[in-house]
């Protein structure tokens, strides 16, 4: 791993040992974004005093009593859509630039009570919108790879934040895609945990149904580690899944001997054809899977159209219905791709949407019974390395499907790790995805995969220099 | 899908109490048959039996 940055898991075990303190850690996190976040815009909103004041809390307490956990004294960010008690929360929203909460998200109550040291909101687009947007009141952040590049989104500052080590880890939102797009581009780990497994309540919805918080961090181990501390029933969400919460790092370091991998070759390679370079890293991924005794399978489902289709719909009423209030009175503060998004719930009927979510139905049972007898699958998370970030089309809705809504439509655990450097020596990612609440599973084949590749020895050049 | 007129639109908005220039108005014309493709793609001759994805269900809280 990079010397000066280290993952949680190296700075978690440097804390115990009390070979560092969470207040020498902070200091170096809040360098870098004193050195790059004029390039990356990945903050919205720091919280320097804070962070500094929690980070002396923290070493106090550990000199006392040792660390509470792995996530004590860690810095992170949480994207600007989640509740913060008296921290701004804008969701990047005209409408929300003077929004003060006055409680806490429970995936901020839960990282806080780890013990992790908030160094601020991190940039998104407008209410989770996938961007990149230029007119909402902060700029849109840049990817650390090259920044003339898209992070993608709109869990964008995160991406971008941990791929320049401003922060360890960070919270990210996915309703199609919006922490496996940011955690791809940026060449991070960044999973999608099973619906209902880590608490909305208390985030700004996107899409009811499809939401789904998350952990973004520069490896699948330290992602669970952040998980274990996110997941759990929450009463305060009405979807929140309950059952035990199992150790997501058991599993870690036992290999993936006689697992059985399915790949969704049509998925990259035909209903959606990826660059070279992304092609590059898939076929490479399966070859290291391979050779790790992995048992890799063909996995055939329905074309990727249509589980956009299905989730496209349900994702566009669902927003028109949580913004129509304002989309009705105040249209004209949202930024112009949001405002577009909102004018597409005039032309989809109820009818439309009952079919779509019967659709889904449908959809999640064919992943169900392809998934029989196989552990994991895989696919892409992106099409391409980053495109630059003028150069993303306004309705790429429409312009291609994209390879991570249809883990949104089934609720099924999904991760993105880094598989390699591609045009540009941008990043390129595979996506790998489980059976329901299998997020031991899901992130013991990411941590093998990522120990057995040297991907993660590699930070951007941005921030050696 | 039918195609969507003019008349048709301003319905639709009104109905959704949307106020849109007229330059929003002729982009929303331009997607249109994106939107109107997702929706046929939706459909499947699955019957009238066949339940949706959301099920409706009880809380504990509901049952104390």
């Amino acid at each position: 791993m990079t010397e000066a940055i280290p993952t949680i898991a190296e700075a978690a075990r440097l804390i115990a040992e009390r070979r560092l303190s969470p207040v020498e850690l902070t200091r170096a996190c809040l360098g870098r974004v004193h050195a790059l976040d004029e390039q990356l815009h990945a903050f919205v909103h720091l919280t320097e005093e804070r962070a500094l004041t929690e980070a002396r809390a923290a070493e106090a307490a550990i000199m006392a009593h040792g660390p509470r956990g792995p996530l004590h004294g860690i810095s992170i960010g949480l994207k600007d859509i989640v509740d913060t008690k008296g921290i701004p929360t804008t969701c990047q929203s005209k409408l929300l630039q003077d929004n003060i909460p006055d409680a806490d998200a429970t995936c901020a109550e839960k990282l806080a009570a780890a013990g992790t040291v908030l160094l601020g909101k991190t940039t998104t687009h407008e209410f989770a919108d996938g961007g990149p947007s230029f007119d909402l009141p902060a700029p849109p952040a840049r990817n650390p790879w090259n920044t003339y590049h898209f992070t993608a989104g709109s869990s964008s500052g995160t991406g971008a934040g941990v791929a320049a080590g401003l922060i360890l880890g960070g919270i990210g939102t996915d309703t199609g895609g919006s922490i496996r797009g940011p955690a791809a581009l940026c060449g991070i780990a960044g999973i999608k945990p099973t619906y209902g497994l880590v608490s909305r309540a208390g985030v700004a919805p996107a899409a009811f149904s499809l939401d789904h918080i998350g952990p973004m961090a520069w490896t699948a181990e330290d992602c669970a580690l952040m998980l274990q501390a996110l997941a759990g029933h929450d009463p305060r969400d009405p979807a929140s899944a309950s059952r035990p919460v199992p150790d997501y790092t058991a599993q870690l370091g036992s290999g993936i001997k006689g697992l059985r991998i399915g790949v969704i070759h049509h998925f990259h390679e035909t209903d959606h054809k990826v660059s070279e370079g992304t092609q590059r890293g898939i076929t490479a991924a399966i070859a290291t899977f391979r050779d790790l005794g992995a048992e890799m399978r063909e996995v055939q489902l329905s074309p990727l159209q249509d589980w956009l289709a299905c989730g496209s719909l349900i994702s566009i009423t669902e927003r028109a219905a949580a913004y129509e209030e304002w989309a009705r009175t105040r249209l004209g503060d949202f930024s112009e791709r949001v405002r577009s998004r909102l004018m597409l719930g005039a032309l989809v009927s109820g009818v439309d949407y009952v079919q779509a979510v019967r659709r889904r139905r449908e959809l999640r049972a064919e992943l169900q019974s392809a998934m029989k007898g196989l552990d994991v699958v895989l696919t892409a998370t992106q099409p391409a390395e980053a495109a630059k970030i003028d150069a993303v089309p306004k309705w790429d809705l429409f312009a291609a499907p994209n390879f991570t809504m249809p883990f949104n439509v089934t609720g099924y655990p999904a991760i993105s790790v880094c598989a390699g450097f591609g045009a540009g020596d941008l990043p390129v990612a595979i996506q790998l995805v489980a059976k329901p609440f299998q997020e031991p599973t899901l992130l013991r084949v990411a941590d093998a995969f990522e120990k057995a590749t040297p991907f993660r020895d590699r930070r951007p050049a941005l921030v050696a220099a | 899908m039918p195609e969507l007129k003019d008349e048709a639109l301003e319905f639709l908005l009104a109905r959704s109490g949307l106020h849109l220039t007229d330059e929003q108005k002729a982009e929303l014309m331009t997607v249109y048959p994106g939107i109107a493709e997702m929706a046929e793609r939706v459909r499947k001759p699955r019957g009238h039996m066949a339940e949706l994805a959301h099920v409706y269900d009880f809380s504990e809280e509901d049952l104390t």
